[in-house]
């Protein structure tokens, strides 16, 4: 029984102890950011405001030089997808414990990986811009770059996860190393391959819309304009774009994955 | 000899095609198919539509390069600009995820399906954090700066009502996902709504709450160093400045700031998810 309560009773300090905590992180931050419910709510009339008179409704006569924004910011993330899926591919190959070649090359591939995904995509499309100048190729390659972050990290996550049994049976009968890989591996790996390319399709296409707001073209190029140039219902339009154009692609790609898994 | 061999093939083949029809091909395998050979038409026809320069392409590239060699050494000694604007950015992500937190707490009850006291307010909830959700951080931000000025403030916002969004979706689906028969036995048993939440519910879906908690916070940091691209405060306004005066070694030095602290904090929620 004592112990029992011995053990109530350190959880209940725990949970305490993880409360005040989580409160004190915020107390801390809202006092850093100057934070105050009074100016949120002041706000509030403001932010109204600007919604239903400035932002609504919104211009649909803009949507035809749009529509070209909205596709280049699609064509955007697609090209971004494929050229980094291909490329995650070799890399996660080299990357994953399973296939790696050597075990040093998994380190190192590993380390690239995470310094090119843990640098936020908009960071490298601001570097990006230094040497390539506005345009879509930022975008584009900065959407590459993203791709090959995050698919390098799940497809090798994937081909660590598949069934070895298969492997040692194709070594067990003299298969060489890239024999096994074609054999053994990819059938195994296709459904995982594609299920998360497209999941990094939507992500991409989320990316792409904001990646033009530093110049990388596309739909974000236009929202940053429209908002430099206090042509609010443009950006209300374009933002309903956005919006279309995010749940359609959500849709599809559920749709399809739900068919491959 | 060879007669032989051509007997053996024959008794050989017929097997091996039976066999090959006995076993039926996964129903998934064409439709894979299709979609791949689907993919790479678009994706033609997609670096067609885009028209990249490839002279630009190739020019950039090499004074890419340059440029990175530039970078180095990195530039440390603004690091007393930097590094408060690096808390912000914290304070920032930290703050906005809480209010998101708090708030869908109680939005994702009234959203989830099962424990609902009007269907039809659910339905419109889960339209608003749609909406919420699919409009970028960096958008909304762009959106409060106009209405309550630069500074930290909109970002907090921003980011408050983007995750928002998100987490009214995945509270209210693992509360939708937990057993129903919990619910039922305290319906039974005379409990009301808020007995039924405080004792039927939170308890059950408390861990997915948790993880989708530490996950929202470590995809806010990520958003908060961005956030002051467009003037919402943080670190990601000292890098918008580095980059646009060409003090790239300035530059480098808040990168890795940046790249720390991302990777600190996957590593941190990589710990506490094997822990919960």
């Amino acid at each position: 029984m004592g112990e029992i309560k011995d053990i109530r009773k350190t959880k209940r300090l725990q949970t305490i102890v993880i409360l005040v905590f989580v409160c004190g992180l915020t107390v801390w931050s809202a006092i850093g950011t100057d934070f105050s419910f009074y100016e949120v709510f002041s706000g509030i009339g403001l932010i109204s405001n600007f919604v239903f008179l400035d932002l609504l409704p919104p211009d649909v006569s803009a949507s035809n030089s749009l529509l070209d924004a909205i596709l280049e910011t699609l064509y955007m993330g697609f090209v971004g997808m494929v050229i980094g899926a291909g490329i995650a591919l070799v890399l996660s190959f080299l990357a994953a414990s399973t296939t790696t070649p050597h075990p040093v090359i998994q380190v190192v591939v590993r380390a690239f990986t995470s310094i090119i995904r843990n640098i936020p995509g908009l960071i490298w499309a601001l570097i990006l811009v230094a040497s390539y100048g506005i345009g879509v190729t930022v975008g584009t390659l900065s959407l590459i770059l993203g791709s090959i972050g995050f698919l390098t990290r799940v497809f090798a996550d994937t081909l660590e996860e598949i069934d070895t049994g298969k492997i040692e049976a194709l070594h067990a009968t003299g298969s060489n190393y890239f024999q096994i890989l074609a054999q053994g591996v990819f059938p195994q790996f296709l459904p995982g391959f594609v299920a998360w390319s497209l999941y990094n399709l939507e992500l991409n296409i989320r990316a792409s819309t904001i990646i033009g707001m530093v110049g990388g073209g596309g739909i974000g190029f236009a929202i940053q304009k429209g908002i430099k140039l206090f042509q609010y219902k443009e950006v209300s339009m374009a933002i309903i774009l956005v919006l279309i154009l995010i749940l359609s692609t959500e849709f599809l790609t559920s749709k399809i994955r739900e068919r491959i898994i | 000899m060879s007669q032989q061999i051509g007997k053996e093939k024959q008794n050989i083949y017929p097997l091996v095609s039976s066999d090959k029809e006995d076993i039926a091909k996964p129903k998934g395998d064409r439709f894979l198919k299709i979609i791949v050979i689907c993919g790479v038409l678009l994706f033609v026809f997609s670096l067609y539509q885009l028209n990249i320069d490839y002279t630009n392409l190739w020019v950039g590239t090499i004074e890419f390069f340059t440029m990175l060699g530039e970078m180095f050494p990195p530039d440390f000694s603004e690091w007393q600009y930097v590094i408060p604007a690096a808390i912000e950015s914290l304070q920032v992500a930290i703050l906005g995820t809480v209010i998101a937190v708090v708030i869908s707490l109680v939005l994702a009850f009234l959203a989830a399906e099962n424990i609902t006291t009007n269907k039809l307010f659910a339905r419109t909830i889960k339209g608003f954090a749609t909406l919420m959700r699919v409009i970028p951080t960096i958008v909304w931000a762009l959106i409060f700066i106009v209405a309550v000025g630069l500074g930290p403030l909109p970002g907090v916002l921003a980011i408050a009502i983007h995750s928002l969004g998100m987490l009214i979706k995945v509270f209210a689906q693992s509360v939708e996902e937990m057993d129903g028969g919990k619910i039922e036995a305290l319906k039974a048993a005379g409990a009301n709504w808020f007995q039924i939440i405080a004792q039927g519910v939170i308890p059950t879906v408390f861990t997915a709450l948790l993880s989708w908690t530490i996950l929202r916070l470590e995809i806010d940091i990520g958003e908060s160093t961005i956030l002051g691209l467009v003037g919402a405060g943080g670190i990601g306004w000292e890098l918008t400045r580095a980059m646009r005066t060409y003090d790239f070694n300035s530059a480098l030095f808040i990168t890795i700031v940046i790249f720390v602290m991302i990777f600190s904090v996957e590593m941190i929620s990589n710990r506490l998810k094997l822990k919960v």
